[in-house]
């Protein structure tokens, strides 16, 4: 049904668009007068008039819609003589009424719920009949309305800057209420991780073993439960294993990442820069899962394979191989945010050291590399977050348990890698295990805003200081 | 009638395919101001920029011709550049210290020449290097401050004490005054009488009064050209070609 009414609609604006075109054309001809606006803009006008209003109503009573059918069909139930004790028990009697009014349900039926569906059709039926009138009701009315300002020649333009300024205004709107949903959500399912577990014992533990949490419900634990879950959750672990990991990473990819911006900046000609920059770019659209399975399936086995030939304990899936291929996946960041930061540092420095005799590298190293310090600082903290937040080479390639160690060659597993295990396959959704999720996520998202924060303020100082 | 420092002779500079110095014959004195004059785009730049090779920087950009300083060619390809520059100086158009502290400014030249052994004898270097570019008084008690905290006409004196700090022999100057006000340009006007009497210096300046004041020695340059070349009070009160009339009367460029 909505899909018609969609459909309708849109066919109805489109003619509308033409109709006012012509319209207002043949308005200004007739009467001789000048328009307030290009003909096409009352075309707009129409269209805008004709469909907002009636999608939005289409809108607001497609998410209201259900919420009140159901109140309704519950309290028609319950004046059948249906008993439900609370609310889960209530909703199922909903769903069988919804499943037998669907023809989908092969339960027993008795006269309650025959009843009952016989009353949601009803429903349903009244519901989608006056949603059709309303919005014919809508457009017929919003159309003689825009038709009637048409006639009288408005200043249609202004009016559809105004409009297209809130519609504009509307999707800057959801995008910031999205993100303030994520993250309000975040923060009540931590403060509701943090209300069963310590959050001092989640901070500074050293143990992560969340499986441990059987428990049901959270509101259900026993004080020797309790006891039991007060070192399941040590965050240390994780974060040790993450920074760890990402410490390999940044060791491959600062210097490689580093020295191949100033090549591409300083030395290279224009033509090898016009080929090589975007190859060194293609490194960074690589899907990091393709890079998951580089380094879980090759490097990681490879690894083993050397460690053995040289007498070392070597894991399947150790820190070193996700490390270096984090790195890897890391450099074109370094590179391309370093070549911009020393591109942009003014030719009159360079000129000025060679002017007393200094060489290119001598150049390189004592003027451009120190003005150009910030920026560099800035990419490689951007780079930092990066390697936090990176999940699917992690996932893939260091390995689940949560080992607190520094030996490169042992499996580790980082903060996102441990999200992924938690929330993979069936969970209960208030069990302190599937809580910690969002500590863990919450805590990410704070440790790479603050790096993002002091990255972007290192590149905006460095930019202020030649602009 | 002194020494000649830097000849030039049949000096051609092509930037690709487009020439930008036409067989430029000039030479410059020992221990004299040249300043040389033109429009803009006319190749005076170009010019100051073979003599410490600072065209090498410019890929596509080729010399061809001969210009000799003491004799020994500047333009030959297995030159030591480092050591040329050295001994030729070069101030720009805009003040440009680097980032760095105002001693590590000037002693950056020093060190790379491996001039100033011990600590003390750079002390000595910057000390004398700024005294002569007439900055130390200003400059003494805060060595350790960025130069780009000092103002425009204090920059530009500490560029000039950064290529005094290598004790050169040569100093080209390419418009040292276009970024500075009256004040600081006067400043640094009484700084190039001083310097003469030690250094062979070239500027290049837009400004005629600042050719008058400044120089022995004036040449005019237009579209690539050497015009004409003389005495800078023969240039300006009786020059004998029709184009540096006009040009010095501001009827063109």
């Amino acid at each position: 049904m909505n899909f018609v009414l969609l459909f309708l609609i849109t066919i109805f604006s489109l003619s509308l668009f033409f109709y006012g075109r012509s319209k207002t054309k043949s308005i200004s001809i007739e009467k001789n007068i000048r328009l307030n606006a290009l003909p096409k803009f009352y075309g707009y006008y129409l269209v805008l008039w004709c469909s907002i209003p009636a999608l939005v109503f289409l809108l607001v009573w497609s998410l209201f819609e259900p919420v009140i059918i159901k109140s309704i069909i519950i309290e028609t139930a319950a004046n059948q003589g249906a008993i439900f004790s609370d609310k889960n028990e209530a909703n199922l009697i909903y769903e069988k009424i919804k499943a037998i009014h669907l023809g989908t349900y092969f339960g027993d039926i008795d006269s309650i719920l025959r009843e009952s569906a016989l009353a949601y059709a009803k429903f349903i039926n009244l519901f989608t009949n006056s949603k059709v009138v309303l919005i014919f009701g809508i457009i017929i009315a919003s159309v003689i309305y825009s038709l009637k300002k048409i006639k009288n020649n408005n200043k249609a333009r202004d009016d559809v800057e105004v409009i297209l300024k809130g519609l504009l205004f509307v999707s800057s709107l959801i995008a910031i209420l999205t993100t303030l949903g994520i993250i309000f959500s975040l923060l009540f399912e931590s403060i509701k991780f943090f209300s069963v577990i310590n959050i001092f014992d989640y901070l500074f533990g050293t143990n992560w073993s969340p499986q441990r949490a059987f428990v049901r419900d959270a509101s259900s634990i026993t004080a020797a439960e309790f006891e039991e879950l007060k070192d399941a959750f040590g965050f240390i672990p994780l974060i040790a294993g993450t920074s760890f990991i990402a410490f390999i990473a940044m060791l491959v990819a600062v210097p490689i990442g580093l020295f191949s911006g100033i090549y591409m900046a300083e030395y290279a000609s224009i033509k090898v820069r016009r080929i090589s920059k975007p190859i060194i770019e293609i490194l960074a659209g690589i899907p990091t899962v393709v890079y998951g399975f580089f380094a879980a399936l090759t490097v990681g086995p490879f690894f083993r394979q050397v460690g053995e030939n040289l007498g070392l304990t070597v894991s399947s899936e150790s820190a070193l191989a996700a490390g270096l291929i984090m790195g890897i996946m890391i450099i074109p960041y370094v590179s391309s945010l370093s070549d911009d930061v020393i591109n942009s540092v003014p030719q009159s420095l360079r000129d000025g050291s060679y002017a007393v005799g200094a060489t290119k590298s001598e150049t390189i190293k004592q003027v451009v590399i120190p003005s150009a310090l910030p920026g560099i600082i800035g990419s490689v903290l951007l780079a930092v977050s990066r390697a936090i937040g990176e999940t699917m080479i992690v996932v893939m390639a260091a390995g689940l348990a949560a080992n607190l160690t520094i030996n490169p060659l042992e499996s580790t597993t980082t903060i996102t890698t441990q999200i992924v295990m938690i929330l993979v396959g069936d969970q209960e959704f208030d069990s302190p295990k599937t809580q910690s999720a969002f500590a863990l996520g919450l805590t990410l998202f704070i440790a790479t805003l603050i790096l993002n924060y002091i990255a972007q303020r290192a590149v905006k100082k460095y930019r202020e200081k030649y602009d | 009638m002194s020494n000649i420092k830097i000849k030039s002779k049949n000096l051609n500079v092509y930037y690709g395919d487009k020439q930008a110095l036409f067989d430029v014959n000039l030479d410059l004195n020992e221990k004299e101001v040249t300043a040389l004059i033109g429009p803009s785009g006319c190749g005076k730049s170009t010019f100051i920029r073979c003599i410490n090779r600072m065209n090498d920087v410019i890929d596509i950009c080729k010399v061809t011709g001969n210009i000799e300083m003491d004799g020994m060619n500047i333009n030959d390809k297995d030159l030591d550049v480092v050591s040329l520059r050295e001994r030729v100086g070069m101030v720009f158009q805009k003040p440009n210290p680097f980032p760095k502290s105002i001693y590590d400014n000037i002693s950056y030249g020093p060190k790379i020449h491996g001039k100033g052994e011990t600590k003390s004898e750079l002390d000595q270097i910057v000390e004398n290097s700024l005294k002569k570019s007439a900055l130390w008084e200003e400059v003494k008690d805060r060595l350790d401050e960025p130069g780009t905290s000092l103002s425009g006409g204090q920059q530009q004196r500490l560029c000039i004490a950064r290529a005094i700090s290598v004790n050169p022999e040569v100093i080209l100057m390419d418009e040292p005054c276009s970024a500075l006000d009256p004040i600081a340009t006067a400043k640094i006007e009484e700084l190039i009488d001083e310097l003469k009497k030690t250094y062979t210096i070239v500027i290049v300046t837009h400004s005629m009064a600042q050719a008058v004041r400044v120089s022995q020695k004036t040449g005019f340059f237009h579209l690539g050209k050497l015009i004409e070349v003389g005495k800078t009070e023969k240039i300006f009160k009786n020059p004998d070609n029709k184009m540096t009339q006009d040009y010095i009367t501001g009827r063109f460029g």
